[in-house]
């Protein structure tokens, strides 16, 4: 079933030189799987993120020919409703934790303001709520973490509060903008396995928005490759060596490998692509 | 070229670094992999001067360094940091990061030398007078090395110089440190946790796990995937599963 439908998505912003495409005609779709887009710095994808979340703040201007959500069409959506859609039904993980929690309000009244916003339940309902979520991001003391200021927990953690934060009030679509980017090797595979348990136990459609060429491949059904505001390549899940266009291809051999033997890496030749 | 005997570092009741001890030969590259917290840091802030409340022994070329002391380091050992968006000064000119160190240290020459560097680390001499903000992320990590290099120091410290950066920026980036370190003959001390990095890099390493090293090897048995601690089998194994 599909969740999201993108044609011919294009975001600008004005500049001294005239406006600037900083999405150019991108097209997909999303269904209840994980999509990944990968790109460098500037290519475009965490705009594409912020466009269908209607976050993308003038002078920058969205236009699509298509931009349905749930049948719903977001390109003439009241601000209004869109926020009342934003939290239950789409809802955005950004990359690190440390800016995007309140610092001076205790986690487990964080994650219940947002229910308490988007929902007539009593406290006690969002109480036993908040302690779910927490426990669903695999947090094994609730209770105690739920007590804690953002300040406390680690990088890891404080992911996984920003996830509950997300899952409380179950949303259809998730967009994780870097999810793990600002944490360690350790963690970060904890924290791909609750999202990828998200999607599979509730059914949620993501997108998940990285330049972790290897991780994306990993982990995602289908991947778009971007590069200047465009895709360039769509590849299947661990279909990433049979990719075709030079600029994926020169992406993945810039990479380190562990068993590295050259003696130096190639660079992308830009003026070719 | 480094020596590191015992050293230990406490902050208040904690105990970041536990009798920690390594040699890094003249021309090497040697890498500190470990998570946050670790302690990796820790050891280049001892060796560079920045903490200075530890025991134990550290020389770094002839200098041998003293608990409580700020050495005179700046020509012996300099720092390239992880984010170059934080560590050039947003209002001075290339110009100005780059020849200061030359001012401060007296040193003739200063406007060839500038211009010499900028060839080193590939930058078009027109760079000169411009100001950080008008850089990309890699050019500005460029100066960030040029900078470190301006006093010709024989030790560089690497505090995980491209994990900002997107990855065909980091080829570049890599190249250029690998290629200035035939040049110059320089001993590199690597900060990172990407063990990939360490395998284009390095010749040596040491895998540090609460402020203690749990393993040192050869860069060829992390090539093969081969390190003898159970540490450093869970690094390769999440470095090649995620």
């Amino acid at each position: 079933m599909t969740l999201l439908s993108v044609e011919n998505l294009r975001v600008t912003f004005p500049s001294d030189h005239g406006p600037v495409e900083v999405v150019r005609g991108l097209s997909f779709t999303l269904g209840r799987e994980r999509l990944g887009i990968v790109g460098e710095s500037g290519s475009g994808k965490s705009m594409t993120g912020r466009a269908v979340m209607g976050l993308v703040a003038p002078p920058g201007r969205v236009t699509a020919d298509r931009l349905e959500f749930e049948g719903r069409d977001l390109r003439s959506l009241p601000e209004r409703e869109f926020r009342a859609l934003r939290g239950p039904r789409m809802s955005m993980v950004l990359q690190d934790p440390r800016y995007s929690l309140n610092p001076v309000i205790r986690i487990g009244a964080q994650i219940e303001e947002a229910l308490a916003v988007h929902g007539n339940l009593t406290a006690k309902d969002r109480r036993t709520r908040m302690l779910d979520a927490l426990n669903a991001v695999r947090i094994d003391d609730p209770e105690r973490v739920a007590r804690l200021y953002p300040h406390e927990v680690s990088g890891g953690m404080g992911q996984r509060v920003m996830i509950a934060m997300m899952v409380v009030l179950e949303p259809a679509l998730m967009i994780a903008d870097e999810p793990t980017s600002a944490l360690d090797v350790s963690v970060r595979g904890q924290v791909l396995d609750i999202l990828d348990d998200l999607v599979k136990r509730r059914g949620m459609g993501l997108m998940l928005i990285s330049h972790d060429l290897n991780m994306v491949a990993r982990w995602c059904d289908r991947i778009l490759v971007m590069y200047r505001g465009e895709v360039v390549e769509e590849l299947g899940a661990g279909a990433l060596h049979q990719a075709q266009h030079p600029y994926t291809r020169g992406l993945i051999a810039s990479l380190p490998r562990l068993d590295e033997t050259r003696d130096r890496l190639p660079v992308l030749d830009r003026s070719l692509l | 070229m480094i020596s590191v005997r015992d050293l230990s570092v406490r902050f208040g009741e904690t105990t970041v670094l536990h009798s920690v001890s390594f040699d890094v030969a003249k021309g090497e590259s040697f890498a500190l992999l470990g998570e946050s917290g670790s302690g990796k840091s820790t050891i280049l802030k001892a060796l560079s001067g920045q903490v200075t409340d530890w025991t134990g022994a550290l020389q770094i070329a002839d200098t041998v360094l003293r608990p409580g002391h700020r050495a005179r380091l700046a020509r012996t050992v300099q720092m390239v940091f992880q984010d170059p968006f934080g560590s050039l000064h947003p209002r001075r000119t290339l110009d100005d990061t780059l020849s200061e160190p030359l001012a401060i240290h007296g040193q003739p020459d200063r406007d060839k030398r500038v211009l010499a560097m900028l060839d080193a680390v590939g930058l078009p001499r027109r760079f000169r007078f411009r100001l950080p903000h008008q850089l990309s992320g890699g050019q500005r990590q460029r100066v960030a090395i040029a900078r470190a290099l301006m006093l010709d120091p024989p030790v560089l410290l690497l505090d995980e110089p491209t994990s900002a950066l997107d990855v065909s920026v980091q080829a570049e980036i890599l190249n250029l440190l690998k290629s200035l370190q035939e040049e110059k003959g320089l001993t590199f001390l690597l900060v990172t946790h990407d063990l990939p990095v360490v395998s284009f890099m390095c010749d040596r390493l040491a895998i540090l796990r609460a402020g203690r090293i749990e393993e040192m090897a050869d860069v060829a048995a992390l090539r093969a995937a081969r390190l003898e601690s159970d540490y450093g089998q869970e690094l390769i194994r999440r470095s090649q599963h995620g």
